[in-house]
Order: structure tokens, then sequence, then C-alpha cells
């Protein structure tokens, strides 16, 4: 029982982290039809920068709310400079190798300036675990799925009820009909790159004290929360935080009871199959082709 | 220009033969043979990124997935090294159709994650499954390369490798040429079109991926022979990257750029070597800089530019076409092709696009739809056509139910359409555009086309001909060469009209081919349609132009919010109160009431 209450509860903090991620892949996805390949690596950026702002003496407050803004600001160049000039034509998968190229060379330089070691983030919220039936979690796991749904919902409120959220979803829905409506659509794409990148390195800033935090810490996180983004639909906001919280807690079962290889292999083929049945993922809508 | 590909050809083939002549010690050709099988996985991932247009980044993991598969093949039964290519193909290959099929029938984006994640699969199963793979110590004492239990010396098994790259790039530039290279550039450029077309998309795409996996497979084989030693963290994604980076940067979809860019990445890192850490970082970079610097890649760059200084070449002949009265023209009995739409429901969302809408084309006729903007014509094409399912009611075409059926059977069913916007693959020539639209009406099948066999080459030129003969049929002849975006649009509108009738329809559907054309055109056009009309085509015509409608249509349909308000011949519509109303409004009383339905 109480094993499964601690697999439940530290599955729910991972599974916050994918849900960031995730979100992310739908905000940038709904905006340009295209994604910023490197967003693993913009949650590394948050989560390293946050360690070697707290290393330089910036106190740790100040420290992660630089790193986030700098993740920020490495997604708005990205889109800017990387994925603009690529999405003119709806076939081009221009984007895709030089946003990929841009994160393989962060990557690597982030490994020449940081090291091959990994080392976590020190926090108020990792200092003494809290016990629920038993199961000993920090204040800073369970956290981080209640971030994930406040942004899940804060969102919503943002696209209901502000113009910029509205001029999202437009966008979203036809771009060219929200020019013609007066729409800045390259401001509004930015915009949700800037969102997206923001939530992604505050993920980061979020599990470095929980995990450690490494020049490679990126790759997989980001390649999973894709995965849970592709799960849920990627149209769907609600999607990818509901399935990146079951997505957290699945791994945590299977890694428990047989191995974090076993992990990797099952986690990703269920993906594969969910593609199979539900080609549109478990919560996305199927497009209209307008012809 | 009709000799260069035979001509490099000869060239590679003599570079293969000189290489281990020339080469000073063994290092240096067990190096050359590493870049051979670099090159076999570099040509083969050009079909999937040169044709179709999707990135995979999981190479490293099929390659992987082939390597183990051969070593336990040769290690554990004895395999020898054609046995082991055998069954490495076949698993790669299966796991790339079940890899690609649920994938790329969505979104081409998601191929790339998929692949990427697989690459994560394969080598944790590898960790995990020590029984098989040895875990994290991998395969060692992989037996040296043996045919039929016969030892091949290091030459020898230069000679396997390097007959199987020259094999391979001749096979998949044989691909290139034929209606596999042609429909895969196709659906890279506008799947919609595809679909209306009777092209597969979905199964061209997957074909694409099991040849690249297939291809990947097969040189990791011959990898595990040539290192004798293979463990899990040999293959990396940055190795997926460089393999991605071959096809790029020698230049994606032409013969040899994937073969060049395989040798320069193979021989880059030795230099590179002393950078030590620099070296992942320069791999991105260079990827970086050729998006942006060199983004057809050395051989397609080479290719533009040659193209620019030498003349161009000359439009085909018209007289070797065919004329459209032999290659379109129906059997009498085929003659009556009859469309029988029965009260179609479209809802999109609480909207009603299309209620109980009824309509016959009559096999022959010409039929008018029409209706003012928003009357649910294009939805009522849509529908046919099986871009949308209808929510209630059933259309038939000759007795055949068409209802439920995907768009590209009924395209094969005899089912043709333009679109309101031209959905031309912009890219490919004028004269590529109509063989595309050819490729339902040719039979040959993928050995045929790999081996141009003769059934290819005849099935090849007659659709040659036949599109040749439907360029003159609606006076394109002499842009044949262009690319089909630089046409002017009235051009265009021709060019898809033409390519929707080389699928030798019954029935074809023009979605308001007179839409932005000049006075001038449309008299054109109105002689075009009275033509292919006379072949024995009947012909659906969605369109505004009321002048165009009276002279060319033997019955008219008038749609109006979606429901049927009149269908007569073109006198009587142009006099019912109804259709006046439709159009130009209700009489003064009434008008309240139809300002608020709009």
């Amino acid at each position: 029982m109480t094993t499964t209450i601690q697999y439940i509860l530290s599955g729910l903090a991972i599974g916050g982290i994918y849900a960031l991620v995730a979100l992310g892949f739908h905000i940038m996805w709904s905006a340009a039809r295209a994604v910023n390949f490197a967003h693993g690596d913009t949650l590394m950026l948050g989560a390293v920068l946050a360690v070697v702002g707290v290393d330089t003496g910036i106190p740790l407050p100040v420290a992660c709310l630089l790193a986030v803004v700098a993740g920020g600001v490495f997604g708005v160049l990205l889109e800017r400079f990387a994925i603009r000039p690529f999405t003119a034509t709806s076939s081009s998968i221009g984007w895709m190798l030089t946003t990929i190229a841009v994160g393989v060379m962060i990557e690597s330089l982030a490994t020449l300036q940081f090291g091959g070691f990994s080392r976590p983030l020190a926090s108020p919220g990792v200092k003494s675990a809290v016990h629920i039936l038993g199961a000993g979690v920090y204040p800073q796991e369970l956290a981080i799925p209640v971030f994930a749904l406040l942004v899940m919902f804060g969102l919503r409120l943002m696209q209901r009820h502000t113009l910029v959220g509205r001029a999202m979803q437009a966008v979203a829905h036809d771009k060219r009909a929200a020019a013609l409506m007066g729409i800045n659509v390259n401001r509004i794409v930015a915009f949700s790159f800037a969102l997206a990148s923001l939530l992604g390195a505050a993920a980061g800033v979020l599990v470095a004290p929980v995990i450690q935090v490494s020049a490679s810490m990126g790759a997989l996180l980001g390649l999973k929360g894709f995965a849970v983004a592709i799960i849920g639909g990627i149209t769907s906001a609600p999607g990818a935080v509901i399935v990146g919280l079951c997505f957290g807690v699945m791994e945590k079962f299977v890694e428990g009871y047989i191995s974090t290889a076993a992990r990797e292999i099952i986690g990703f083929s269920v993906m594969i199959l969910v593609l199979l049945a539900f080609p549109h993922g478990l919560f996305g809508k199927r497009e209209v082709l307008k012809v | 220009m009709r000799y260069l590909a035979p001509v490099c050809f000869c060239i590679f083939a003599a570079i293969l033969v000189a290489v281990p002549l020339t080469a000073s010690n063994e290092y240096e050709l067990r190096l050359f043979m590493l870049f051979l099988i670099y090159g076999i996985i570099a040509v083969g991932l050009n079909v999937l990124v040169g044709l179709t247009g999707l990135v995979s980044l999981g190479q490293a993991g099929l390659f992987a997935l082939g390597a183990y598969s051969g070593a336990i093949l040769a290690t554990r039964l004895g395999f020898d090294i054609v046995g082991c290519c055998l069954g490495a193909a076949i698993v790669s290959g299966l796991f790339g159709a079940l890899l690609a099929y649920p994938t790329v029938r969505v979104r081409g984006v998601y191929l790339a994650v998929v692949t990427i994640a697989f690459g994560i699969i394969v080598e944790n199963v590898a960790i995990e499954w020590q029984s098989l793979t040895g875990g994290t110590t991998g395969l060692s004492s992989i037996p040296k390369p043996n045919i039929l239990g016969i030892r091949l010396s290091g030459f020898a098994f230069y000679g396997v490798l390097s007959v199987t790259l020259f094999v391979f790039t001749l096979l998949i530039h044989n691909l290139k040429i034929s209606r596999f290279g042609r429909t895969m550039l196709a659906v890279a450029q506008s799947e919609t079109a595809s679909r209306a077309l009777g092209i597969n998309s979905t199964g061209l795409r997957t074909l694409a991926f099991v040849i690249s996996s297939v291809t990947a497979g097969i040189a990791g084989t011959f990898y595990s022979f040539l290192n004798s030693y293979i463990s899990p963290d040999i293959f990396t994604f940055s190795d997926s990257v460089r393999f991605l980076l071959m096809v790029i940067l020698g230049g994606a979809g032409s013969t040899f750029g994937p073969v060049i860019g395989a040798y320069l990445l193979t021989y880059l890192p030795e230099y590179l070597q002393q950078f030590q850490l620099w070296q992942k970082f320069a791999y991105g970079a260079l990827l970086l800089v050729v998006m942006f610097a060199l983004p057809r890649g050395i051989i397609g760059t080479l290719k533009w530019g040659f193209d620019r200084v030498r003349p161009p070449a000359p439009v085909p002949d018209a007289a070797e076409g065919l004329p459209v009265e032999t290659t379109l023209r129906h059997e009498k009995k085929a003659l009556a092709a009859e469309l029988v739409a029965t009260a179609l429901t479209v809802r999109f969302g609480g909207l009603s696009a299309l209620s109980n809408a009824s309509l016959r084309v009559k096999g022959g006729e010409i039929h008018a739809l029409i209706g003012p903007n928003g009357a649910g014509k294009s939805t009522f094409v849509n529908t046919i056509s099986g871009f949308y399912r209808p929510d209630e009611g059933r259309c038939e075409l000759d007795g055949v139910e068409l209802t439920g059926r995907r768009s590209l059977d009924i395209a094969r069913l005899g089912l043709a359409r333009t679109f309101q916007n031209t959905e031309l693959f912009g890219e490919m020539s004028v004269l590529e555009n109509v063989m595309a639209g050819y490729d339902q009406r040719l039979t040959y099948g993928l050995l045929q086309a790999l081996l141009r066999m003769p059934r290819m080459r005849s099935e090849e030129r007659e659709c040659r001909r036949t599109a040749i003969g439907l360029l003159a049929f609606v006076g394109l002849s002499q842009y044949a060469n262009e690319e089909a975006r630089f046409l002017p649009f009235g051009l265009q509108r021709r060019l898809e009209i033409a390519r929707a009738l080389a699928g030798k329809p019954r029935l074809l559907l023009l979605d308001e081919p007179a839409a932005g054309l000049t006075a001038h055109e449309i008299d054109d056009l109105e002689a075009m349609v009275r033509r292919i009309a006379a072949l024995g085509v009947s012909i659906l015509l969605i369109e505004h132009h009321v002048d165009l409608i009276m002279a060319l249509a033997d019955h008219v349909t008038v749609l109006d919010y979606g429901q049927v308000i009149a269908s007569d011949n073109p006198t009587a519509i142009q006099d019912d109160p109804r259709v006046v109303e439709a159009y130009f409004g209700a009489p003064l009383d009434r008008a309240d009431a139809v300002e608020a339905g709009a």
C-alpha cells in the first residue's frame, strides 16, 4: 500500500513535468503547425542556468526567475530565426532540422561548460520530506503536478477572457483569416513560443531539485513530453496534462516492478500503440481538411 | 543529359574498383568500408527524406536492430552473410512498417518523434534482453564474414560492400524515376491532390520508410561483421542526426548526393577528432549551415547552377503524344456514368452545411450545380469525392456505393475532381503533374520499377505519351517542362483539368473552374468542357458564372442553405422564382426574414 502511494506521488511529480513540456508542444503546434524540437533543451537550460546562478551567488528565487526568462528568450529567438523562415510552405521540414541542429549545439555547449557530471539544485522544497499514508515525498514534488494543473486552467482562462488568448485561438484555427481580421500573426506565434518556452524552462527549474541536473537531461524529458502530447492529441491542452500525469505514474510503476530499461520500452511502445488505435490521440480532435 | 546518369554510374563503379588497388594500408581500406556502410544507410534514407519529405531520427535504431539481428543469426545459428542480411532486412523491414503505418497517416511530423523513441526502445531492449544481446557488454566474437561457409578475405568483403552500395544506388535511382518516385514527390507536395488522384499517400510513405529501414538493417549487419563487436552504446541519437545530415548535405532527392554526404561525414570525424568534445557541436553547426546556406545540398546546388547556364530542355514533340480521343474515350457500354446522391446531410458542429440534398447526374450530361456563396456547393463536392463523411444519405456511381469509401478509392472508381483553390504539385513539371494523374492506370509493381523491366518501360512510355496528348488538348504543350507553380493562374486551372483527365475518369467534378479567369479564358474553358463531354465523360460543374452555365449545362441544380431548391433545365431554372429569390433576395415584404437567416 505504502509502495503504491509512493509510486503514485512521485509519478505525479515527474508526470507534472511531462505535462508542462507537452503543454508547450501543444501551444507551439497550435500557433505555428511547427514545434521546437529543442524544447527539451529549453528545459535543460532552465535547470542548468538556475544551478549556475546559485553557484555565482545569486539568491535562489532570483536565479530561478532569470533562468526561466532566459529559457523564454531562447524560445523566441529560435522561433524567429530557425522556425519562421521555414514555415512558409506547409510541407517544409526545414524547421525540424534547424531546431534539431540548435538542440544538438546547445546540448554539447552545455556539456562543455557544465561538465559531464550531474548536480541537484538546492531548494527549500526538498529540505524535509512529508509523509502521506506512509509514503515520503518532498513538498517540491507535490507542487509540480499542482503547478501543471494551474497552468492548464490558467491557459484556458487566458484563451477565453483575454484578447491575446482569443487571438491565439484564432491563429490556431486559421492563420490567414486571423491575419485578415487584423491580428498580427507573427507576433502571436512569437508570443506562443515565448509562453511555451517559459513553461519549459519553468519545468526545468521545478524538476532541478528533484532529479539531477545535467546537460543531457533535456533530451529524454523533451521526447517524453512530445510523446505525451501525441498520446493526448496535440490539439488538446487538457489531454496533455491528464496524459502527462498518468504517463508519469505508469512509468514509476513499471520502473518499480520491472526496471528502468523496461520503463522506456513500455512508455514509448504505449505511444505507438495509441497512435495505431487513436490516430488523433486520446483527446485530440480530427482536423477537418479544407479543400 | 540523357547519358548523365549512366556516365555517373560508370564513374562511381570505377572509383569503387580503384580504391582497394590504391589503398596503402588496411586502416585506410577499413575506413572506406565504413563509408560504404554509411552510404547504404544514406541512400535508403534518401527515399524517405528526398522523395516523401519525411524525417527519420531513428536510423541509428534501425541500424542497431539490423546489427543485432545479423550478429545473433551469425553467432547463434551460424548463418552466412547473405542469410544474416536477409534476416536483418526482414526484421528491420517489419519494424519499419509497424512504426510507419500508424504514424504517417496522421502527421508526417510524428514520424520524427516516433523514430527517436524507437531508437531508445531498441537501445533499452538491447540492454535488458541479456540472454540474447549480451546486455551492456554487447556481443563480441562475431565470426568473420562467410558465404556458404567460404570465408571472405578483406578484399572479398570489400567487394560485397561495394557491390551492395552500387546496386542499392542503382535500384533507388530506378525507383526515383518510376511511378513510385513521382507519386512520392506528389504526396510530399500536396496530400489532398494526391488523394483526389487515387494515390495512396499512407501506403507510399510507409513504403518509403520500409525501404529506408531495410537498407539500414542490411547496413547494420555489415557493420557487425566489419567490427566483429557490437554494444548498445555504439548506436546513439547523434548517429541518427549524422545519417540525416549525410542526406541533406549531399542533396536530398538526388541519386548520388547521399553517397557524397556519407563520404564527407565518414572522413570529417577523422579531422574533427582533435577537437574531441566539439565534435557533436560541429554536427549541429554543420546541419544549421547547410539548412541556411545550402538547402539543396551539394548535388542539388550543382544541378541548380547547371540548369541555369545550359539551354532549356526542348519541350516534348506534340506529335509524340497520343490523341485524347483514343486515350480517354470510354467504350459505349461504360458511357452511362451516372452519379446519384440521395438525401446527403453534412453537419459541422451545429451547422448543417448540407441537409437532405439529392442530385442525379445522368450519363454523359453536363450537370451544373449552382447556388449563392455558402450554399453548400463545395461541401457537396467534398462529400461526393470522399473528403467529408456525410452524416446521413448516400451516393453512388453507376450503382457502386461511394459513401464510406476513401477518396483515393473513389478516384479509382472513375471520379476525378479539380479544386477551387488549385492544388498542383508546385515543384514538379507540368508534364509530371499530368503523369502523376495517370498513376492509377499504371499496373506495374515495385519489382518491375526497381529493375526497370520491359513492362515498366512500355507503361511509362504510354503514360508519357498520354500526358503529352493531354497537354496538347488543354493547350499547354509549350509549358511541359516548366515548374507548375510558375504557370499563370489561368493555365494552372487548365493543368489541373488535364491532370484530372489523365486518370481516364467517367465523371469529372469541376469546382468553380472559371473563378479568377478572364472573359477570354472563360470562353476557352467553355469550349474545353464541351470537348471533354464529347469524349463521353459526365461532368458536374460547380459554378457562379451564369452565362457559362446557361451555355453549357444540360441540367441545373440549385442549392441554397444546404438544400436543393430547384433542379431543371437551364431555361426553366432562369425563370424559377425560388432561384431568383436565392440570388437576388426576396421581395420587400420578406426581406427581413432572409436577412435574419443570413
